[in-house]
């Protein structure tokens, strides 16, 4: 027992304050007032020039959210939220859209150059807008041999630049903020914002339709595969500000988009909220693929401070034969209410979820996903691995139903938890349910703790004790890894060894 | 800013909350017992579950129990023969026990009316929380039943049958049994009539230590019958409890098991199946308490659905933050045989305890056309072969009881079902 004694002491003395991404960026704002009425909701609207037809959709939303309880259901513990000290917009003075690099405001380029985007990205971050092709062209040929990322960065209510536009139009793909995507692309936006989360789904979706500031669209005609990877880089900044995104993602018909975002935020001693809503539609035989690495400011040692996590995802595989798969890498936040969901309309759609969730220190996670089978032939699979160590809780929640027409569905689910310590806890609450006979639902859940025999079988192989856990903790969550796009499989395998530091090693 | 408006007490509320009104003065208890069932009639009055309610969340009871029957003095249920030949059997007719009592060494039997009366049972009358619907709705009306003790190192050769009989109308029947230290016994819980009629019936078992005690529970209600009951237990240090459920009739039923390990080396072993037919809606739902360290635990649950059957199970474990060393294993299987029919499920993992092995499967399924092939191929019919299947597929779970009586009855029950749903 000595050794899962040294494990626990070492989990104790855990410093959930090596947060990497905790420092804060003095940059003049422009804030509106704190608290949320219809005004700010109509100030927000005009800050970003929007028609007529978002304000009274933002309204009507609003005035819906004021009916609303906040959900209860979840496993997660917090002080009661008062939505009206909160400044629900905060942006960047600098213009945005700068047209050159000394249009950048200088410290915002080192907040992107700290949180390790790469510097490469940077000459594209700066340089977006410049319509020299040739030059353009260059620069993207340097990227592209380090791979190519297209980023759209969002600084607290604001999308402050998006990379790649030009090359990405060539294609045919749209990728901008929404707000540009609500001014220039409004049939598309119309048609398809709150079809697949409505404005009245629940709570927390509701508060984002009313008062959502900023995020990323992205739409891929039909027949088209996306030239590279999309991402979207959130940073939450300003105090007490709540960050609200949407995001809107289109695949039509035959097109392919993979996609990313990555979150972080100060340390602080409040705790802030983080409400988004994010949408994906897939038209017959689209494929998108979604990856959250999700690192917010998880509060310190004693649990003080952090993000309160929201949020509300949901795909719509709407055509035959489409897929949406969401891989999550989730580590940062106080708490987390998040249930990536399959809709699986169309016949022979596919849906899938990934998860790995860490949770250390105070950390609440309650996350899972939720899959819908409504068409024919249509099949999801799940792998969720959750990992809880310090005094945090890590619950699963998941739903898997078969609607009467639903013939052929076919479900797979596994879950598994990994406990680090005896002041944690790991929780699997799953629903299925089967209304067609010709349904097959499989489902599996494990809960334990690292074997003393499998780390005495690596240990035996003159492997220290400490990378023995690690190997086994990467092992857990191959599954998941693997599904990640390569550059961010790497992120997320140091991200969890940063998250169990003094733990795993 | 939000509306929290009471709504509207349901006909089913309402006739509850007004029959209580009319039978108070005939219910046994002393003040004690008045007293509790005063507190939970009133949470009736808040009430019934809805599917909001997380531990409800598949059997709304609010909207599924439309209709409550009147009590009915002229009610006649008569006793049948046990399931296992040679049982002392306990009658209880209509929510009635029987002042005649076999005689069996070692073991007391005494009408509850009587603990009633003296109050002793009053410390066990208590709901465990504000969703327990079943236990509240006892306490208000339990009339009687039958309290069972056997003392420490009695090991008994033949199995003692607890009937609770219905002939329509309301019964409200309790059944606390205390098993002493060391001692063995094959219990059955008998839960079957004909009437269109309203049951609710609580088990409550205590194991002492190394107690060693087989449940068996044969719910055959008619399809007219609504049947809400609970099973709870307490297993003590190193005892052993194996319980085994069969449902195989009632319009809405709801079993709920309460275990709770309290000593360590306790073992306990679930086995249920769920054979649904007709447009019954049957909803088994358990709550497994690991509570102290070193214990086990290990349920297999299987469910044949047919016609326009609803099926509901939901398992949880909870394992205590020092309950280390728990392993603990839960399955569900189900067999959806009909389009129309539907099976909810939901095993939940609760634990706090590192030192752990707990695991849980589920699968929902129609039958495997390999299999089928495979028979029919050797010439036997798809009807035939399909009802090979099933009952191979629920048979499996009666004989892992590994007791040739036990089995061989249980089968029959089995076969009867067939015989009438197959």
């Amino acid at each position: 027992m000595p050794a899962v004694q040294e494990t626990i002491d070492r989990v104790r003395k855990i410093d959930v304050d090596q947060y990497k991404y905790g420092f804060e960026t003095e940059i003049a704002v422009d804030k509106a007032p704190k608290g949320l009425s219809e005004d700010i909701i109509r100030f927000i609207s005009a800050k970003k020039d929007e028609p007529s037809w978002m304000l009274e959709w933002r309204l009507e939303a609003y005035r819906r959210w004021l009916t609303l309880d906040e959900p209860t259901w979840a496993r997660v513990d917090y002080p009661k939220i008062d939505f009206q000290d909160i400044y629900y917009y905060a942006a960047p003075k600098s213009t945005p859209g700068p047209t050159s690099l000394s249009d950048v405001d200088p410290e915002l380029l080192k907040v992107y150059e700290k949180l390790g985007i790469p510097l490469k990205e940077q000459e594209i971050l700066a340089g977006v807008q410049k319509t020299d092709a040739s030059e353009l062209e260059e620069v993207s040929d340097n990227v592209y041999k380090s791979g190519r990322v297209a980023v759209d960065a969002v600084f607290d209510s604001v999308s402050v630049v998006t990379t790649f536009k030009k090359e990405l139009a060539q294609a045919g793909v749209i990728f901008c903020s929404i707000s540009e995507a609500i001014r220039e692309h409004p049939e598309l936006v119309q048609k398809y914002l709150g079809s697949v989360v409505p404005t009245s789904d629940n709570f927390y979706a509701t508060l984002n339709s009313a008062v959502f500031t900023d995020g990323s669209f992205v739409f891929v005609p039909k027949g088209v595969r996306c030239p590279m990877e999309l991402s979207t880089y959130f940073r939450m900044n300003e105090k007490n500000t709540g960050q609200f995104e949407r995001t809107l993602i289109i695949a039509e018909e035959g097109a392919y988009v993979s996609y990313l975002e990555g979150c972080t935020a100060p340390q602080r001693d409040e705790n802030q909220l983080h409400a988004a809503v994010v949408e994906l539609v897939a038209l017959d035989d689209a494929e998108i693929k979604y990856s959250t690495v999700q690192n917010w400011y998880p509060g310190d040692a004693e649990g003080k401070g952090g993000i309160y996590n929201f949020v509300t995802k949901r795909g719509d595989c709407r055509g035959d034969r489409s897929k949406i798969s969401w891989t999550q890498v989730e580590t940062g936040s106080a708490i987390t209410w998040k249930y990536p969901s399959c809709i699986l309309r169309g016949d022979d759609s596919q849906g899938e979820f990934y998860s790995i969730a860490v949770s250390n220190g105070y950390q609440q996670v309650d996350s899972g996903t939720k899959m819908i089978h409504l068409g024919k032939n249509t099949s999801s699979r799940i792998i969720s691995k959750g990992i809880a160590a310090g005094f945090s809780q890590n619950t699963y929640r998941g739903q898997v139903s078969a609607h009467r027409k639903a013939t052929n569905a076919r479900n797979f689910t596994n879950c598994d938890s990994l406990l680090i310590g005896d002041q944690c806890g790991a929780h699997t609450v799953p629903y299925m349910e089967a209304k067609n006979s010709t349904a097959q639902f499989e489902h599996e859940a494990t809960t334990s703790k690292i074997s003393e025999d499998q780390k005495f079988y690596v240990m035996q192989r003159g492997i220290s004790e400490e990378e023995a856990i690690a190997l086994i903790v990467n092992g857990f969550v191959k599954d998941v890894i693997q599904q990640l796009p390569m550059e961010f499989a790497v992120e997320a395998q140091k991200l969890i060894g940063i998250s169990l530091e003094g733990s795993v090693g | 800013m939000n509306m929290h408006t009471q709504p509207q007490r349901t006909p089913a509320e309402t006739a509850l909350i007004d029959a209580f009104g009319e039978r108070l003065s005939l219910l046994p208890g002393d003040g004690a017992v008045m007293l509790k069932r005063d507190d939970a009639i009133e949470a009736v009055k808040h009430g019934l579950p809805t599917r909001r309610v997380e531990s409800w969340h598949y059997t709304d009871l609010r909207r599924l129990l439309n209709s409550i029957p009147d009590f009915d003095p002229a009610a006649m249920a008569r006793a049948i023969a046990p399931v296992i030949d040679g049982s002392a059997v306990l009658p209880v007719l209509n929510g009635k026990s029987e002042a005649k009592m076999p005689a069996v060494q070692g073991v007391t039997f005494q009408r509850l009316s009587e603990k009633l009366t003296d109050g002793s049972i009053a410390p066990g009358l208590d709901p465990y929380g504000s969703d327990d619907a079943i236990g509240a709705l006892n306490t208000a009306f339990v009339a009687d039943g039958y309290f069972v003790d056997i003392a420490d190192g009695t090991e008994l050769e033949k199995p003692i049958e607890l009937q609770n009989l219905q002939a329509g109308g309301q019964t409200h029947v309790r059944l606390p049994v205390r098993v002493g230290a060391g001692a063995k016994a094959v219990i059955v819980e008998r839960q079957a009539g004909e009437g269109a009629a309203l049951v609710s019936s609580v088990s409550q078992l205590v194991l002492g230590e190394g107690a060693e005690v087989t449940w068996l529970i044969v719910q055959e209600q008619p399809a007219t019958a609504t049947h809400l009951a609970q099973f709870k237990a307490h297993i003590g240090k190193n005892a052993k409890l194996a319980l085994f459920i069969m449902n195989a009739g009632g319009k809405l039923v709801r079993q709920e098991v309460m275990v709770k390990t309290t000593g360590e080396g306790a073992d306990f072993k679930l086995r249920g199946i769920n054979l649904l037919a007709g447009d019954t809606h049957t909803d088994v739902t358990m709550v497994l308490d690991h509570a102290v360290p070193h214990t086990t635990s290990t349920e297999v649950i299987r469910n044949v659905v047919t016609g326009k059957a609803r099926g509901v199970f939901q398992g949880r474990i909870n394992v205590h933050q020092y309950a280390q060393k728990t392993n603990a294993k839960m399955a569900c299987n189900t067999l959806l045989l009909s389009d129309d029919g539907e099976f909810s499920t939901k095993p939940e993992l609760e634990i706090f305890a590192d030192d752990v092995v707990c695991g849980h499967g589920a699968t929902v399924t129609e039958i495997d056309h390999d299999h089928l092939f495979y028979l029919m191929a050797r010439g036997v019919d798809e009807k035939s072969a399909r009802g090979l299947l099933v009952k191979a597929f629920v048979a499996e779970v009666i004989e892992e009881l590994d007791d040739e009586a036990i089995v061989e009855a249980l089968e029959a029950r089995l076969d009867e079902w067939f015989l009438t749903h197959g």
